[in-house]
């Protein structure tokens, strides 16, 4: 049977408290308990950071990798927008949710992370900016983008169960609607413009380190690799997150459209390989790629990773196989973040002898503040209708509904 | 008004010419600027320190004098019988470092300190100006009204200068500041006041440039290179170094005479000056996205006309 998926239908059938569930929520109250220690005491005795490692963890994985795997509203929105995918408008929902709680746990980290965070409040004042520094462009760009567009295009899954759950809401969410909607290309244009600014600014930021990063990775396009990683990112963690709901909860998918993003995510991986191995050859140091170190085994593993997405993701599409696209979309995904994360940390050498392993209590936190993300999504799909389904499971919700109704108003009257 | 085809090819060829133009012009202004502007030459009147390893003895004096103005004493690790820091580090703007080659030849002694680089990589890189280049003297000072605690100066200084106190729940950037209370009373930095061999002077950076020079000039062969380290390095600096030992040896990186951020930065700026390329690149999406967005609405209204659901947006 070939499903089609036409709407966005809440996973109502499973209950809210599961298992999964209270792990993650214990592992993200674990990592708040863990910042008030880092508070008081400081990032010395908290981290694994040093005056040569002077970034850990919080920031080059949490923030400089893992936004890239929350760019999906932005490359998805640019393909579904842009270049006219149609097909792509149904899973847009899911990528605005899984971008918005990447950003939002990352950029509550970069406030965990940096030294004096209440001197921050200098980002409304324009002339204490200094335009020239990539860290600026980061700074303004990023916080605005989540909490202007891509919030406002996380709204319509609210105004929805608004206006089903609350009745009396129904006249204000019309009018809400009629002003989002005049609008909209508005912030949709502003959504696409400020991730392709400081994604590639991200890349930027490493520029500044100089010769302390490994001249594998340190070009003058390392802004522009990094967006487009971030491009083949998104798509990933969408494909991906979609792909594991739907096997998880066992909602029909929609091979089609996988195959669209499968198709994508193939050809966006090419021709980044392409880019990358041009801008490598034409600056001629492929001889550090055959060279017997560290840093030869990371690139090699960043491009056998990848090239085996590219091929895996091929011969899912023909097979027309989940479970081999989902691998190949994790596959995608390790490989692109290995490539964002390598610059910042595994292949930069500030001065011999410098050393950085983050602490456990430096793990915990970023691993809590991932898993606070992931709660708050597998909360979210459950009550809102974000995730995509066929026609007759938005029914079979609300005939479950209008049963659940008549057996109430039953009990109440007995 | 009909146009022949002659006149619309004129016309077009007239705008494209004139455009063509006109972004010449403006490219050729923007990188003037970049050069006037952007990448700035030392001022006239920045003030500098002129070390010399050939007469340094070693005897610490500058790092106790910047320990006692600076007030960094109280944290300093204990060795011994005496506070010392083996690196620098948050608790000493200033050290004394020896390097002893293996082979038993001389040995020789640096003094490390912020450099106060005439282009600094730290200032480019700090976000709110928290770290400045002092116009007139040329100082780079820390602003702690300001500083975030982001760290991107210990990632983009090219010497490994600022330190960060990683302990406490108030940080601070720690960086030689050039003394620059005591020389607004008009006094010279701690280090420099105290050295008894002048192997560390303090002037105005014209002054010091020549009088390194005179010195090479006087014993050619003695000094590495017959170089003075840090009249273009990176950009040039405003601590000059002379040095009987290899530069390398004594942790002076090997840099090429166009600064960080001149080397690494400018791309970055280009696309980003003025703010023209993002306002192009918005202007232009808006217009494709409002197109489709038009049709799109039409597709949902259909929908909702088979399926009489709410559409979803």
């Amino acid at each position: 049977m070939i499903d089609q998926w036409e709407r966005n239908v809440p996973v109502y059938d499973v209950p809210i408290w599961t298992r999964p569930f209270i792990v993650m929520c214990s592992l993200g109250g674990l990592a708040l308990l863990f910042v008030t220690y880092r508070e008081l005491a400081g990032l010395g005795p908290a981290s694994g950071m040093n005056d040569a490692y002077a970034w850990g963890i919080w920031k080059t994985f949490n923030t400089m990798t893992l936004t890239g795997l929350g760019s999906g509203a932005f490359a998805i929105g640019i393909a579904a927008w842009l270049f006219k995918r149609k097909d792509l408008h149904i899973v847009m929902r899911t990528a605005c949710l899984t971008s918005f709680l990447a950003y939002l746990s990352g950029l509550a980290l970069l406030g965990v992370d940096v030294g004096r965070p209440w001197n921050f409040y200098w980002v409304f004042t324009p002339w204490r900016w200094n335009l020239h520094s990539p860290l600026l462009e980061v700074a303004v760009c990023m916080p605005t983008y989540a909490m202007i567009p891509l919030l406002l295009e996380n709204f319509p899954p609210f105004t929805d169960w608004l206006y089903s759950h609350k009745p009396q809401y129904r006249p204000f969410v019309k009018k809400a609607e009629e002003v989002m909607i005049r609008f909209y290309p508005f912030i949709v244009g502003l959504a696409y413009l400020l991730p392709a600014m400081h994604q590639s600014s991200l890349g930027a930021l490493m520029l500044l380190g100089g010769s302390r990063v490994y001249p594998l990775w340190q070009t003058p396009w390392l802004p522009v690799l990094y967006v487009w990683a971030a491009a083949f990112l998104g798509f990933s963690c969408v494909a991906g997150t979609l792909l594991f709901c739907s096997m998880m909860w066992k909602r029909p998918m929609d091979v089609d459209v996988l195959v669209e993003l499968n198709r994508l995510t193939a050809g966006l991986i090419a021709t980044w390989l392409m880019f990358r191995f041009a801008d490598i050859l034409f600056r001629g140091v492929i001889g550090l790629a055959f060279g017997f170190t560290i840093y030869a085994g990371l690139f090699w593993m960043e491009v056998i990773f990848l090239s085996m997405a590219v091929w895996m993701l091929r011969d899912s599409s023909r097979r027309r196989d989940p479970r081999l696209m989902f691998h190949a979309h994790v596959m995608a995904a390790v490989g692109g973040m290995l490539y964002r994360f390598d610059p910042t940390t595994l292949a930069f050498q500030p001065k011999p002898g410098a050393f950085y392993f983050p602490t456990p209590i430096e793990l915990f936190i970023s691993v809590g503040f991932v898993a606070l993300a992931i709660a708050a999504f597998m909360f979210l799909v459950k009550v809102l209708p974000i995730l995509p389904a066929p026609m007759r499971l938005w029914y079979r919700m609300e005939a479950e509904e209008k049963k659940a109704q008549g057996l109430e108003r039953f009990v109440a009257a007995d | 008004m009909a146009l022949s085809r002659r006149e619309v090819l004129q016309r077009i060829t007239v705008g494209t010419a004139s455009a063509v133009a006109t972004g010449a012009a403006t490219g050729t202004a923007l990188s003037g600027v970049g050069q006037a502007q952007e990448y700035p030459v030392a001022p006239p009147a920045a003030v500098a320190m002129l070390y010399d390893n050939t007469r340094c003895v070693g005897c610490q004096s500058c790092v106790a004098a910047c320990v006692e103005e600076n007030k960094t004493l109280e944290n300093a690790p204990i060795l011994g019988l005496h506070h010392t820091n083996l690196e620098l580090n948050a608790t000493t703007k200033n050290i004394i470092k020896l390097y002893k080659p293996a082979d038993g030849k001389s040995y020789a002694y640096v003094k490390q300190q912020c450099m106060h680089c005439i282009d600094p990589a730290c200032v480019a890189g700090c976000m709110f100006k928290g770290l400045r280049k002092d116009p007139k003297s040329g100082i780079v000072t820390w602003n702690s009204k300001v500083c975030v605690g982001c760290r991107y100066c210990e990632i983009a200084c090219p010497y490994h200068v600022p330190k960060f106190q990683w302990q406490g729940w108030n940080p601070k950037i720690v960086k030689c500041e050039f003394c620059k209370e005591r020389q607004a009373r008009g006094l010279q930095p701690a280090c420099t006041s105290v050295c008894p061999t002048k192997a560390v002077v303090f002037g105005q950076r014209t002054e010091l440039l020549a009088e390194a020079k005179r010195r090479i000039k006087e014993s050619p062969g003695k000094y590495y290179q017959d170089r003075v380290f840090g009249e273009t390095e990176g950009g040039g600096t405003q601590v000059l170094y002379l040095s009987k030992v290899p530069f390398e040896k004594i942790g002076l990186p090997d840099l090429p005479p166009e600064s960080v951020p001149e080397k690494y930065l400018k791309w970055q700026k280009r696309v980003y000056s003025y703010l023209a390329v993002p306002a192009v690149l918005y202007a232009s999406m808006v217009g494709v996205i409002r197109g489709n967005w038009k049709k799109h609405q039409q597709h949902m209204n259909e929908e909702e006309k088979i399926t009489g659901l709410r559409p979803q947006l």
